[in-house]
């Protein structure tokens, strides 16, 4: 075998016509997003060489598009196409570049919470990860910087909430912490940073892996773990054109100590599937935090596109009902197809842009999902369908939003739902304890994905133990959301971020 | 089909005495673009949701004329009863073009500069290559 690389490089796409990339390295790392890149980053420090492969193609924030039709174009997986097979058709929203969805999500940093270790113990056997865990998330912090979101980036948007919290006495209503520094409150977290002001793992721990000697490939999806019997001995696939998506040659990174694997929630599964992992429980126990918006029209502009993207937040009602409430400015682009009707009348309500604002529960959802293979084999096919339950919940959470709205001087809410006005004056929220329960009615995605190949304890209910092994398999670690066994309640970056530093930080006796 | 879609997101998006319209933005490039760029699911979608639109005047506003065919005020009437169909497929269909047509809309300067948004610049479209 050649080895056809030399530390420190980056290797982005290679055309049929061009040499097979052969290499081997310690660690090999598939994916980069918030699991990838911090298992890799841990890697590297110990003085092992380490290769990223990212599906994706290497984005720089000059290369960031700045239009949403550029963000999914770029960005995104499929274009944002991939919808969750249910009653409803709720798009699935994960981002295919290097450094994953820490590109462009709103780089929102909340701590494991206590009781979800506890959780983790009683209901998986997972022990010994909060110290841990806990501690890696500090260190975490440290390196790539978290900050409140800071008070001339807040825009009105973030400033309503906030008060509308406080005025309804929240227990915890507050302006976000997040991965930047110094944030500009440019709006454009949703099509990456610009500004550089997000902390996406494509401007720290990726580049820091490489300055360590790190192999980077990128517009390389992984098609297997290679292995040799039950131990994982690499990688192999075939380099994607990141706009064309042609096929180019292919690539086989071999790894002298183990294969980490951080494809995401959808895909992780689905390349142990194919790389002969057999498991009960892969695929399974898929779950998110489905979550939909209700827009408050008010007398003044608010201009939601000024500001931090999403700077407010409240887990006021994380226990009961099971609800994160926050803020998400979108733009005009999202805007028109998100109000509802067609012709004049949309066009009259879009006329009033500037003077809403959207802000979004997420809801800590009990229902259970899968994730198998499509019919070919290569993309994923996620079911789920939410229990009446979790549909109460997201109603209780409109109805929430709508009195933070009025408290915070709404004149109107729209709530968005198929069979409701389309706007509520403050004496008709009450029709929302009403309201439809089918969510063929609500506008909605899912975000913050968990689970597929789960940890704990029982090889029948679970894909890997607590420090991120496959079971019943040597040198093959599972390190993004996809072990996640449980909803967590909260944004999911900073627990992939420690759950990913723990089990790198086990493979070098860390 | 490109003339189709066309036709159905501006009946859509129609320009208004407060707002320009998916006409006014440009509509031909971005369909050209979108069309070479999007995977051909994306756009048999469009272009499905795009004929469920043209065929279904019958069943909203009583006519059995395609959509294109309609008087202004019956398509007015159209596009918004389409748009908020009971059936949740319908629906899903519409939204769809909806969404591909409001990414040209929301994006095109004229209608920034209407909710006093700066222009947007061009996506650059580039990626490293070493």
């Amino acid at each position: 075998m050649s080895v056809a690389t030399r530390p420190g490089r980056h290797i982005p796409f290679r055309g049929k016509d061009e040499r097979e990339l052969d290499a081997e390295v310690d660690f090999v790392v598939v994916g980069s997003g918030a699991g990838g890149a911090t298992a890799a980053v841990t890697l590297a420090r110990s003085g092992a060489s380490v290769a990223i492969v990212e599906a994706g193609a290497w984005r720089d924030p000059e290369d960031y598009p700045h239009s949403a039709y550029g963000g999914m174009r770029d960005l995104m997986e499929d274009w944002s196409t991939q919808v969750a097979r249910g009653r409803a058709l709720w798009p699935v929203v994960q981002a295919r570049t290097m450094g994953g969805t820490t590109v462009v999500n709103s780089a929102i940093c909340v701590r494991t919470p206590d009781d979800i270790f506890a959780q983790w113990e009683t209901e998986h056997g997972v022990r010994d990860l909060k110290q841990r865990v806990l501690a890696a998330e500090d260190r975490v912090e440290r390196e790539i910087t978290v900050e409140e979101v800071p008070p001339a980036s807040r825009g009105r948007s973030n400033i309503l909430a906030k008060r509308g919290g406080d005025l309804l006495g929240w227990s915890d209503s507050h302006y976000m912490r997040r991965y930047t520094s110094g944030c500009e409150g440019a709006g454009q977290c949703l099509q990456g940073c610009t500004k550089r002001r997000k902390q996406s793992m494509n401007l720290n721990y990726i580049p820091e892996t490489r300055a360590r000697g790190g192999l980077i490939v990128s517009s390389a999806p992984v098609d297997r773990v290679m292995s040799d019997g039950p131990r994982a001995v690499g990688v192999t696939g075939r380099f994607v054109h990141p706009t064309t998506r042609a096929e180019g040659t292919r690539f086989r990174i071999h790894a002298r100590k183990a294969v980490v694997v951080a494809a995401s929630v959808t895909h992780s599964p689905l390349l142990l599937l194919r790389s002969g992992v057999r498991s009960p429980a892969l695929g399974k126990f898929f779950r998110s935090h489905p979550g939909t918006g209700v827009f408050g029209c008010y007398d003044d502009p608010i201009d939601m596109n000024v500001g931090a993207t999403q700077g407010w937040a409240s887990i006021a009602f994380r226990q009961d009902p099971g609800l994160k409430l926050e803020t998400l400015a979108i733009p005009p682009e999202l805007v028109a197809s998100r109000f509802s009707g067609g012709g004049t009348l949309l066009m009259s309500r879009l006329a009033e842009f500037r003077h809403v604002a959207m802000w979004c529960l997420a809801v800590r959802a009990e229902t259970v999902g899968t994730i198998s293979p499509s019919l070919f084999g290569h993309r994923p096919v996620v079911h789920y369908d939410m229990v009446p339950a979790d549909m109460e919940r997201a109603r209780k959470g409109v109805k929430l939003l709508a009195q933070q709205h009025f408290a915070a001087g709404a004149k109107e809410i729209i709530p968005g739902i198929v069979g409701m006005p389309f706007k509520l004056t403050k004496d008709e929220i009450g029709v929302l304890d009403d309201a439809p329960l089918d969510p063929r009615c609500y506008v909605a995605i899912l975000s913050h994905l968990f689970g597929g190949c789960v940890m704990g304890n029982d090889p029948r209910t679970s894909v890997v133990d607590s420090r991120g092994r496959v079971h019943g398999w040597e040198r093959l670690i599972v390190a993004d959301a996809s072990v996640i066994p449980t909803n967590l309640g909260v944004n999911p970056q900073h627990t992939i971020m420690g759950l990913a530093a723990t089990f790198a930080a086990d493979l070098v006796g860390g | 089909m490109t003339p189709l879609v066309r036709a159905a997101i501006i009946l859509l998006y129609p320009r208004t005495e407060l707002m320009p319209g998916a006409d006014d933005c440009d509509l031909d490039a971005f369909l050209e673009r979108f069309r070479r760029e999007a995977s051909p699911i994306v756009w048999i979608g469009i272009v499905a949701g795009a004929l469920l639109f043209h065929l279904s005047p019958v069943f909203t506003v009583g006519v059995p004329l395609p959509a294109f065919a309609l008087s202004p005020e019956k398509a007015d009437l159209h596009a918004d009863r389409i748009a908020n169909s009971s059936i949740y497929l319908v629906r899903q269909s519409i939204f769809l073009v909806k969404f591909a047509a409001g990414m040209a809309w929301g994006a095109h300067p004229r209608v920034r500069e209407r909710f006093a948004m700066a222009p947007l610049p061009p996506d650059p479209g580039t990626w490293r290559t070493s």
